[in-house]
């Protein structure tokens, strides 16, 4: 174990966190294992496939690449933080209408990544949105209804 | 997977950082954007016990024209060259490092001093333990060109071609003060493999210069991976030059991807200085690349096949530069 603890306090899903911590916890272990919010998943833990992708200042970031002390001083959102009065985000409610989940476990990575482009890049075009997913790897939809998703959700975005 | 415990430090200033950097010096990793470092402490590589974080060091980030800092992320040096419409080799470069999720935090100057790669190294410490371990990590014998004198392990950053073809200089300070290299001289090529950077113990990356040249030269970057999307380099090769219509001013090659080092190649685009573009000679230029190389069975290619690329990508990135405007 470290011989000191490391005092954080950020802004998680507009709630304030306050938490001293060992310096080599990762964000993803204090997000799943220590505050208990488990949408954010747990893929090669390697920075490889995306799926514990969370927003850092609005930044999609690998939260298994990034040191929780980090987060101090920021705001980081999860999925769990993106609903709105009890309102599927956008990109969700595309999701679902375009049934662009199978399994599931890569979704709230890729829901992730496509709020950060779509808040940057309100329209994007189908290559944009290509490559901004190209860091969140899928391996059971083969990504059509993905793409067709964020596009629907860039349709009905203002 | 969980990380062994280390003592993190978070200097704000250069001044705290180099103070940091000597009191630990071998004990100690910088930390930029740690989605190379964090992964091999992971698989219990070269552990350290102290890590001096860069993010809160603001003298170490920043884009401009003529200076990118080492701490810049890749994705905002993406974004400021899309902008700026400069550097096209540079910025062909940036967008083929990894992914976008990467790209956010992973900097530059991570990616130049990035550790170089092997099969027998890049794994877990449960697999290499059962082979005895390797020269770059806690054992004492190279399994690629089986002997203990030399590590084989390939240099796989994407930025660093791009920027020695035109003329980049990296600043580096230290506890002696702050010095100006050209980037091909930061990789020691004199060395065993393991020690191969010209940086002595606590030193540390500034910034990248580009002179005021570097923007007259077309430039181009291709590179090998097996998934487009992600990997490190199989090979990079990257070319940029200057020419007054068909006649060459000026031209560099380099290569990342293949060697321990990334390499310019003046000896063989010195001569062809002052003559007209042809295919024989672009041809030749080629093979001559693809002759000097010497690729290792250590990546997912056949070495004979990243020999061979290698010439195909010459021509490949030649026909690109031409073919841009500028």
């Amino acid at each position: 174990m470290s011989t000191r603890t490391v005092p954080i306090r950020f802004q998680l899903n507009g709630l304030p966190v306050e938490r001293s911590i060992p310096p080599e916890r990762i964000l993803l272990d204090l997000i799943r294992d220590e505050l208990r919010l488990t949408g954010t998943k747990r893929g090669c833990d390697l920075g490889t496939c995306g799926c514990c992708t969370v927003l850092l200042d609005g930044t999609p970031v690998l939260s298994c690449l990034t040191l929780a002390a980090r987060a101090d001083g920021r705001s980081v959102t999860t999925i769990e933080g993106i609903m709105t009065g009890g309102r599927l985000h956008p990109v969700q409610a595309a999701f679902v209408e375009c049934g662009a989940t199978q399994c599931g476990f890569c979704t709230p990575g890729f829901v992730l990544t496509a709020v950060a482009l779509l808040r940057e890049n309100p329209h994007p075009d189908r290559a944009t949105i290509v490559r901004a997913i190209s860091g969140n790897l899928c391996r059971c939809t083969g990504y059509t209804k993905i793409v067709r998703a964020i596009e629907r959700a860039s349709e009905v975005a203002p | 997977m969980h990380l062994d415990a280390f003592e993190l430090h978070r200097p704000e200033s250069l001044s705290e950082t180099l103070r940091l950097a000597q009191t630990w010096a071998g004990q100690s990793d910088f930390l930029a954007g740690g989605t190379d470092l964090l992964p091999n402490y992971k698989m219990h590589l070269n552990l350290r016990p102290h890590l001096i974080a860069l993010d809160r060091v603001s003298e170490l980030g920043g884009v401009s024209l003529d200076r990118f800092g080492a701490t810049a992320t890749l994705g905002e040096l993406e974004r400021y060259l899309g902008q700026a419409r400069a550097y096209p080799g540079v910025a062909d470069a940036v967008t083929e490092v990894a992914t976008p999720l990467v790209r956010a935090t992973a900097t530059l100057g991570g990616n130049l001093l990035v550790d170089t790669r092997c099969f027998f190294f890049n794994q877990s410490h449960f697999w290499r333990q059962s082979l005895g371990y390797c020269l770059k990590a806690d054992g004492d014998r190279c399994h690629v060109v089986p002997q203990k004198e030399r590590c084989y392990a390939t240099f796989s950053g994407d930025l660093a071609p791009a920027l020695m073809v035109v003329d980049a200089e990296v600043e580096v300070a230290g506890a002696s003060g702050v010095r100006r290299l050209p980037l091909r001289d930061l990789y020691d090529r004199t060395g065993d493999g393991i020690r191969r950077l010209r940086l002595a113990p606590g030193e540390l990356l500034v910034a990248v210069h580009l002179p005021s040249e570097a923007r007259q030269f077309r430039a181009s970057y291709l590179k090998l991976r097996i998934r487009p999307s992600f990997d490190f380099p199989e090979l990079g090769v990257a070319v940029a030059a200057r020419t007054d219509g068909d006649r060459i001013e000026a031209l560099r090659l380099a290569v990342g991807g293949l060697e321990t080092y990334p390499r310019r190649f003046d000896e063989l685009t010195d001569p062809l200085e002052g003559q007209r573009w042809s295919e024989e000679r672009i041809r030749d230029l080629a093979a001559a690349v693809s002759a000097a190389v010497r690729p290792v069975r250590n990546t997912s290619l056949a070495p004979d096949y990243r020999k061979r690329m290698a010439g195909v990508y010459v021509r490949r990135a030649i026909d690109r530069m031409r073919h841009r405007g500028g």
